[in-house]
C-alpha cells in the first residue's frame, strides 16, 4: 500500500510541509483528527490483526508528534530526511566562542545558590537561553535550504547544549522553589 | 441451531444489541462498580443500596467477608481483615520495607516467611498475595454488576492511579484475570474523573484533575476539547494518601498518650487508626473533636484535636502534593493561569485544608461539586460502554500518557532511558546496543522505570536475556531493543541481534511480581474451591444460549412457520419450544437445559433445512445461473 501512513515522514503524517517552525497548533489538531480514526479503543472489538494495527499506527503518531513537537528533535529529524544521522557521532566539532560562553553560562548556573536573588537570575537565564535558540533555529534554516548541512549539523549540536542548559536550570529552579514551600 | 438464524449479509436477526461493560474504581479504602444504563452513567448499588464497597477483606477458614461487615470486623480480628491493600499492588518484599517506614514494625499483618518477592499474608484462609485480595474484592464488583444487569458482562474497565508503575499495573490486571473478569482496559484515575467531569459539565480548555485518594495521589493536566481528553502531563506518588493523614494523626494520639508503638496489639493500633480517621472526617466539619481510647485499664487517654493540629499535621504530606502540581504543570508547558478548572476527585479532597491549599497553588478555587468518591467509576463505565461498541457517536476519545521513565541498565549501573515520562501512548521505541566484549554471545536486559540516573534509584522491571547470536568481536553486534507501551500503560520488550536477526521477546513481568506460574496455580486453585460457582457460571451460559435458540425459533415461525410448516409440524415443534422455555427457568443442571435444546433442535431440523432452501432459491431469483457456478 503506497498511501500507508508508515510510508510517509513525520510532517506528512500530519500534512504539513518540511518546516523549521511548524504550526503546533495546526499539528495538534491533526494529532486529534488522526487519533480519532486510529486509536486502539476504536478497535476494541475488532479482530487481534486489527488491534495490533491500531497499536503501531497510533505509536507512529504518536513518535511523529512527540518529535515534531520539541524543536531539537524536529530539526534532528529533518537532517535525517536529508540522510544525516546524528545518533551516535563521533564528530562533535563546535565553535570556540559557543563553547567559551557555554562554560560561562555554567558557571553562572554552578554558583547561582549563593546570589542573593537565584530565582530572578535563573528566570532571566531561561530567558536568554530561549532567545537564543531562537536565532540559531532560524539560522538553520537558512542553511538547511541551502544543503549545507555540516553547518545545519552544527546549529543542532548548540541546540543540544542550550536544551541540556535549559534542563539543568529547570532542575535548580525545581529544588529552590521545593525549599520555599 | 445457528441455521435458523439466516439472515441477509450486514443485517442482523438480532434488531438491537446492547453490550454490558461495567466500570471499576478499585480503590485504597472504597471500591465502586458502575454502568451506563439507557445512556445515563451511574453507580450501581448492593441489596442494601450501599454504593461504596468498603475495600476490606477478611479471611476465614471456611468464608470470606468483603467490605462493610469486614470494615467492623477489623479490630477484633486484625490478623485476618485486610484493608488497603491497594498500596501493596506490585510491592516486594523490600519495597514494603521503605513504604511503611513509619509504623513498618507495627503493619497489623502477619507476612509469611517465603522465598517469593511477593509478600504475603498470613490469614485463616492461607497466605495471600495482594493480587488475590483484591480479586476477591474484584468478583464481589463483578456480581453485584451482573445481578444489577442481569446479563452475560462483556468486560470491564478497571481504573487504576495515573501514576502507578508497570509493577503496579500488571499486579492489577492479574488480580482482574484472577477475578474472571475480561479486561477492556486499565484506565487512569484521573482520566476517568475528567470524561465523567468533562462530558457532564462540558467544560473545554484545559484542566488540572487533582485526585487524592485513601493511599494514592495523581494530578494529570488535561486539554478537554469536543470529546477528546487529551493528558498532557501526569505526576504524583502511589504512596500518598488519606491514609497517611490517618498514620500522622495516629502518630500524634500515640505520642499525646505517652505510648509506645510498639507495645501495641494490631488490634489496639486498628482502634487508633480508626479513631484517627474518624477525627479527620469530623474536623471537616466541626473546628475540634474529643478522642478518647483506652490504651490499658490504667491508661485511659482522651484529648482534643482541633484543626489547627491537624493541619500541622498533614501540611508536609499536602506540600508533597503540591510539588508534583507544579512539575506537572512544568512538563505539560502550561501556566497557572491557563488552567481553567482545577477538579477534586478523591475521598481525601474532602478535607478542608487539601482544598484551601490546592486553591491557593492554583490560585483558582477548586470544583468541588462533583461526587469525589463516585466520579472515576462513572468515567470508567463510560469508557467501558464506548469500548463495547455502544457509543453511538463514537467520538470519546482518550489519549493518556507514560507516566514515569521507561530504561534500561547501562555499563557502571547507570539507567539509560528509552521512553520519558509523559510521552503519549501507545507508544514504541527502539534503541540500538552493542557488545563490549569480544566473542560475547549473550547479553542481559534489564529494564528499568523512574527518573533517577542510578539504576538501584529506579524501579526494576525486569531482566531477560538474548542468547546464541553470532560470535563478533567487541562493538559489532548490533542488538536493537525494542520497547512497546501500549494503551493500557503495559510495557513489552523485544531484542533482536541485527547481524545475524535473532530475536528474544518478554512480556514485561515486574521483578516484584507474580510469575504466570504463580498466576495459573492461583487459577487452578480458585476453580478448585470454587467448583460450584463454575457450575452456575456454566449453566448461566447455557441459559444464554437456550434465550438465543428460543428468540431464532421464535423469530423464524413468525416469518414463515405457516407457509412452511403443516399444522402438526408447527405442533411438535412448538411444544418442544415450551418444554425448553421451562427447563430454561427451572434447569438446575447444565445437562437438563442442553438436551432440551438438542430436542428442539432434532424436531426442527427439517424446517432448518426448508428455510436454508428457500433462502438460497431467495437469493438467486434474478440471477442467470451461470454467476454461481
Amino acid at each position: 500500500m503506497s498511501d500507508s501512513i508508515f510510508n510517509l515522514n513525520y510532517f506528512e503524517i500530519f500534512s504539513q510541509p518540511v518546516a523549521t517552525e511548524p504550526d503546533v497548533n495546526l499539528l495538534k489538531e491533526k494529532n486529534r483528527e488522526l487519533q480519532q480514526q486510529v486509536h486502539p479503543d476504536k478497535f476494541a472489538n475488532s479482530s487481534d490483526a486489527e488491534k495490533r494495527e491500531a497499536m503501531q499506527k497510533t505509536s507512529l503518531i504518536n513518535e511523529a508528534f512527540d518529535t515534531l513537537k520539541n524543536p531539537v528533535s524536529r530539526l534532528q529529524y529533518m537532517l535525517t530526511l536529508k540522510g544525516v544521522d546524528m545518533n551516535g557521532e563521533t564528530d562533535t566539532s563546535m565553535d570556540g566562542a559557543f563553547l567559551m560562553e557555554q562554560m560561562e553560562l555554567r558557571e553562572s548556573i554552578a554558583d547561582v545558590r549563593s546570589q542573593a536573588d537565584p530565582l530572578d537570575i535563573l528566570d532571566s537565564i531561561l530567558a536568554e537561553l530561549k532567545s537564543k535558540a531562537k536565532v540559531l533555529i532560524v539560522e538553520f534554516a537558512d542553511f538547511y535550504q541551502r544543503d549545507d548541512l555540516e553547518k545545519s549539523r552544527e546549529i543542532v549540536r548548540k541546540l543540544q547544549f542550550i536544551n541540556k542548559a535549559q534542563k539543568e536550570v529547570n532542575e535548580i529552579v525545581e529544588q529552590l522553589e521545593d525549599e520555599l514551600i | 441451531m445457528a441455521l435458523l438464524q439466516i439472515s441477509e449479509p450486514g443485517q442482523s436477526t438480532k434488531p438491537h444489541e446492547h453490550k454490558f461493560a461495567i466500570g471499576i474504581d478499585l480503590g485504597t479504602t472504597n471500591s465502586l462498580v458502575a454502568s451506563v444504563r439507557s445512556g445515563k452513567a451511574n453507580t450501581l448499588p448492593d441489596e442494601d443500596g450501599g454504593h461504596l464497597l468498603p475495600s476490606v477483606v477478611q479471611y476465614s477458614a471456611d468464608s470470606i467477608i468483603i467490605g462493610a461487615v469486614a470494615k467492623e470486623n477489623q479490630v477484633k480480628d486484625p490478623h485476618n481483615t485486610i484493608s488497603s491493600i491497594k498500596r501493596l499492588m506490585g510491592r516486594g518484599v523490600e519495597d514494603l520495607k521503605a513504604q511503611f517506614k513509619s509504623l513498618s514494625d507495627v503493619l497489623p499483618y502477619e507476612f509469611a516467611q517465603t522465598d517469593s518477592a511477593v509478600p504475603k499474608i498470613k490469614t485463616a484462609a492461607g497466605n495471600k498475595t495482594a493480587v488475590e485480595i483484591s480479586a476477591d474484592i474484584l468478583k464481589t464488583l463483578k456480581s453485584r454488576g451482573e445481578k444489577t444487569l442481569g446479563d452475560e458482562l462483556e468486560g470491564a474497565v478497571i481504573t487504576v492511579p495515573a501514576y502507578f508503575d508497570d509493577a503496579q499495573r500488571q499486579a492489577t490486571k492479574d488480580a482482574a484475570t484472577l477475578a474472571g473478569i475480561n479486561v477492556l482496559r486499565l484506565l487512569n484515575e484521573p482520566t476517568a474523573a475528567a470524561v465523567a467531569y468533562g462530558l457532564d459539565s462540558g467544560a473545554e480548555g484545559i484542566v488540572a484533575v487533582y485526585d487524592l485518594g485513601g493511599g494514592t495521589f495523581d494530578i494529570s493536566i488535561m486539554q478537554l476539547k469536543q470529546g477528546v481528553f487529551e493528558v498532557l502531563s501526569t505526576g504524583g506518588d502511589s504512596a500518598l494518601g488519606g491514609d497517611d493523614f490517618d498514620h500522622a494523626i495516629a502518630e500524634w494520639i500515640i505520642k499525646e498518650a505517652g505510648v509506645n508503638t510498639s507495645e501495641l496489639s494490631s488490634g489496639l493500633l486498628r482502634l487508633v487508626l480508626q479513631q484517627a480517621c474518624k477525627a479527620k472526617e469530623a474536623l471537616s466539619e466541626h473546628s475540634k473533636i474529643a478522642i478518647a481510647i483506652e490504651f490499658s485499664a490504667d491508661n485511659k487517654w482522651s484529648g482534643i484535636l482541633d484543626r489547627e493540629i491537624l493541619n500541622s499535621l498533614i501540611d508536609p504530606l499536602i506540600k508533597k502534593s503540591l510539588m508534583s502540581c507544579r512539575r506537572a504543570l512544568r512538563d505539560a508547558d502550561v501556566e497557572k493561569d491557563q488552567v481553567v478548572d482545577v477538579v477534586m476527585v478523591g475521598g481525601s479532597t474532602r478535607a478542608l485544608r487539601v482544598r484551601e491549599q490546592v486553591g491557593e497553588f492554583f490560585e483558582a478555587e477548586p470544583r468541588v461539586d462533583i461526587d469525589p468518591d463516585r466520579v472515576v467509576a462513572i468515567g470508567a463505565a463510560i469508557q467501558a460502554n464506548a469500548l463495547v461498541g455502544n457509543d453511538a457517536e463514537g467520538n470519546l476519545l482518550l489519549m493518556d500518557v507514560l507516566p514515569l521513565s521507561l530504561g534500561i541498565e547501562t555499563m557502571g549501573g547507570l539507567a539509560e532511558k528509552i521512553i520519558s515520562r509523559n510521552t503519549p501512548i501507545p507508544v514504541s521505541r527502539a534503541q540500538e546496543f552493542t557488545t563490549y566484549k569480544d566473542g560475547q554471545t549473550a547479553m542481559a536486559v534489564h529494564v528499568v522505570q523512574g527518573e533517577r540516573e542510578l539504576v538501584d534509584d529506579c524501579r526494576s522491571l525486569a531482566k531477560f536475556e538474548l542468547r546464541g547470536f553470532p560470535s563478533h568481536v567487541a562493538g559489532a553486534a548490533r542488538i536493537r531493543v525494542t520497547f512497546q507501551v501500549d494503551a493500557d500503560g503495559l510495557l513489552s520488550v523485544s531484542a533482536k541481534e541485527e547481524t545475524s536477526g535473532i530475536e528474544a521477546s518478554v512480556e514485561v513481568k515486574p521483578s516484584y511480581g507474580l510469575q504466570d506460574s504463580e498466576i495459573e496455580a492461583m487459577l487452578k486453585a480458585s476453580m478448585e474451591f470454587a467448583g460450584d460457582d463454575k457450575d452456575a457460571r456454566s449453566l448461566r451460559e447455557q441459559q444464554v444460549e437456550a434465550d438465543r435458540v428460543l428468540e431464532a425459533i421464535d423469530s423464524a415461525m413468525a416469518d414463515d412457520g405457516e407457509d412452511m410448516l403443516s399444522a402438526e409440524e408447527r405442533e411438535a415443534i412448538l411444544s418442544v419450544r415450551q418444554e425448553l422455555e421451562i427447563s430454561r427457568h427451572n434447569a438446575t443442571e447444565t445437562q437438563q437445559l442442553k438436551d432440551a435444546m438438542s430436542r428442539l433442535e432434532k424436531v426442527s431440523a427439517a424446517y432448518v433445512a426448508r428455510r436454508m432452501n428457500a433462502s438460497v432459491q431467495k437469493s438467486m431469483a434474478g440471477h442467470q445461473v451461470e454467476e454461481f457456478k
